[in-house]
């Protein structure tokens, strides 16, 4: 009833290559930045933005950075913690040799440290595949996080081994260190993811993106038709790379303040796995549901039970979140093993549909 | 629309109608100790159908993998569109107008039609990440240009309908010619086709045969083909070269091949 698409007719090609074909995409778009730019922001407290919105947010770009190289270009990678780790470092570096500068560009900038290390990194895609190739990011990760922790001058020779976010302002608003608020630190961070989506999106849609799918679906196959497979893939690994430093420098910088090279193992690199496959593989829309799963409904439940006036103790209350969360993740994967976005597209399906069944 | 197709640049290729287009010469190729073709040649003239036929096993596949730069044989030269060749990659062979399908339908399963045919196009595409990273502008103006040829590629095929669905959950037979919507794609002045009409009903082999014929004729594009139909082969093709264990035993026109002792023998045996 709402989502009848009858009656909207493309009569040229530029109008049905839109971004959204049907208005009523666009519509709830626009519903879902409303309250990403304005209701949300406004009506949070302290802990709604550090403990919700901001690390969403952070996911779901780390995700999204994951899903190009894995959803799209079909590539495996377990070593996006440490890929999120040089862009924190490298931004850490950036700024404290170049105080001055401005903290976006100081990220923007990061991005492409993380992309270089990335392309090294996938060099070997072009000979192993799958698994192996997963197994060659594994190596990654270890030798990354290794030198994390090794390399003291990327600290700066702190006794404590971990990097402290500097206090930082940006025309004249404190956006980083421990006296910013979240407020706008929020906001910083919804910019760049932001602008971070729009150019996932435009760039999966485009031929650079149909090639990625090509070498996914089929590698021969691409390669008869013309798609240079080396540089694709290599393509591929730069720009996940970008956004996955990218979100690693927002991560320490408008998040967590510190970070030990520990945060950057292979946990934090599963985690992100999980929220790209439960938000759906080759799914931008994906990326965003999958960390309102695995980030965002954890403490939810945490802070249940306070909520509606329930005295169960702390610790149950811990025990029985995991189950859940676990239960939810199994249940989600055996229902629909392309994830919550193609849920998403079935129920998009149905309300098109609705109320007749075919 | 057939006017727009017709005055494609893809017929023009420097080379008269008429003349050879590839040369094949005394090619071999070996892995290990199998000999799968054994000094094979033959040439395919521009603007002809030519059929390469042969019994389980004679290296018909193996021949169009050597063509299209997927096996580099070990002796023998390859002349296409006047130059000469040893080796090359793949998407090089793409590069000079060799598109081909397969005989066990190999398409991007996740995509849909449309996408799968716009893969075809991906080397004429030339926006670099920048302006994709932009979309408006240069970079959707290409995709929209290109939009254009590959729909006249879908209304000439009859897949308008299926424009949009992944070609995972197509029947066999539309898929078969999707794959031959994303070698046209191409725009190639040779066209391989490896047994185009493997596992059709009559129905779809008919369809088949006339897509064959109209791209031959409309696009002047040059086709080689391995079928093993032989109704099929001796309607559409020109000329014939028939292989059997590697080695060519026959060469010419279908009648001339159709009477050959040494074809029958091949497909029906000698007693020993």
């Amino acid at each position: 009833m709402f989502y009848r698409i009858s009656g909207q007719f493309k009569t040229d090609y530029r109008s049905d290559h839109a971004l959204f074909r049907v208005r009523q995409d666009a519509v709830l778009m626009g519903i879902i930045l409303l309250f990403a730019w304005v209701i949300f922001p406004f009506t949070a407290n302290e802990f709604v933005f550090q403990a919700l919105l901001i690390p969403v947010l952070i996911y779901s770009l780390a995700a999204l950075g994951l899903n190009i190289l894995t959803g799209y270009a079909g590539q495996l990678s377990l070593g996006t913690g440490a890929f999120m780790g040089v862009g924190a470092y490298a931004c850490y570096k950036l700024v404290t040799i170049f105080p001055e500068m401005n903290l976006l560009v100081a990220i923007g900038l990061s991005g492409f440290f993380a992309a270089a290390v990335g392309v090294a990194f996938g060099l070997p895609s072009l000979r192993i595949k799958g698994f192996y190739l997963a197994i060659a990011t594994l190596a990654a990760q270890f030798f990354l996080v290794w030198l994390f922790e090794k390399w003291a001058w990327l600290y700066n020779y702190n006794a404590s081994g971990a990097i402290q976010v500097p206090t930082i302002d940006m025309f004249g608003i404190r956006v980083a260190g421990p006296t910013a608020s979240s407020f706008v630190q929020y906001y910083f961070v919804l910019f760049v993811v932001t602008i971070m989506t729009i150019f996932a999106i435009n760039i999966t849609r485009g031929h650079i993106g149909r090639t990625w799918k090509a070498v996914r679906d089929m590698d021969i196959a691409a390669e008869l038709v013309g798609i240079n497979l080396l540089r694709s893939k290599l393509i591929a690994f730069a720009v996940s790379s970008y956004i996955v430093g990218v979100s690693g420098a927002l991560f320490v910088f408008l998040w967590r303040g510190a970070a030990e090279p520990n945060l950057f193992d292979i946990p934090l690199s599963f985690r992100v796995l999980f929220i790209a496959i439960i938000g759906g593989l080759g799914s931008i829309l994906g990326n965003y549901l999958g960390a309102i799963l695995i980030v965002a409904l954890p403490v939810i439940l945490n802070i249940l039970p306070e909520m509606v006036g329930l005295e169960i103790n702390a610790a149950v209350v811990e025990h029985l979140n995991i189950m859940i969360i676990g239960a939810l993740i199994i249940a989600v994967l055996i229902i629909e093993p392309h994830g919550l976005a193609r849920f998403w597209a079935i129920i998009r399906e149905k309300l098109i549909m609705w109320p007749f069944p075919h | 629309m057939a006017d727009t197709i017709q005055s494609s640049p893809w017929t023009d290729d420097g080379i008269d109608p008429g003349a050879v287009l590839l040369n094949v010469d005394n090619i071999s190729l070996s892995f290990g100790g199998v000999k799968a073709i054994s000094d094979i040649s033959f040439d395919v003239c521009k603007g002809e159908i030519r059929a390469i036929i042969g019994p389980n096993g004679a290296g018909k596949t193996s021949m169009l993998n050597v063509i299209n730069g997927f096996y580099q044989p070990q002796e023998g030269t390859i002349m296409f569109r006047g130059k000469e060749r040893r080796s090359m990659k793949p998407h090089q062979a793409v590069g000079q107008g060799i598109a081909r399908t397969f005989q066990n339908v190999a398409l991007f399963k996740g995509m849909s039609t449309l996408d799968n045919i716009m893969a075809g196009r991906s080397v004429m595409m030339k926006r670099n990440l920048f302006w994709q990273l932009l979309w408006h502008g240069p970079a959707l103006n290409e995709e929209i240009e290109h939009r254009e040829k590959v729909e006249e590629i879908i209304d000439f095929l009859e897949i308008k309908h299926i424009r949009r669905t992944p070609v995972g959950n197509l029947p066999y037979g539309l898929q078969k010619r999707v794959e031959l919507g994303r070698a046209l794609a191409m725009e190639p002045s040779l066209l391989l086709l490896d047994e185009p009409m493997a596992g059709m009903n009559l129905e779809e082999k008919e369809d088949m045969s006339r897509f064959v014929l109209d791209v031959n004729q409309q696009f002047g594009t040059t086709i080689a083909l391995i079928e093993h139909d032989m109704g099929v082969v001796m309607d559409l093709s020109d000329r014939v070269v028939v292989l059997d264990y590697g080695k060519k035993i026959a060469d010419g026109t279908p009648d001339e091949v159709r009477n050959n002792q040494d074809v029958i023998d091949a497909y029906l045996g000698v007693p020993h």
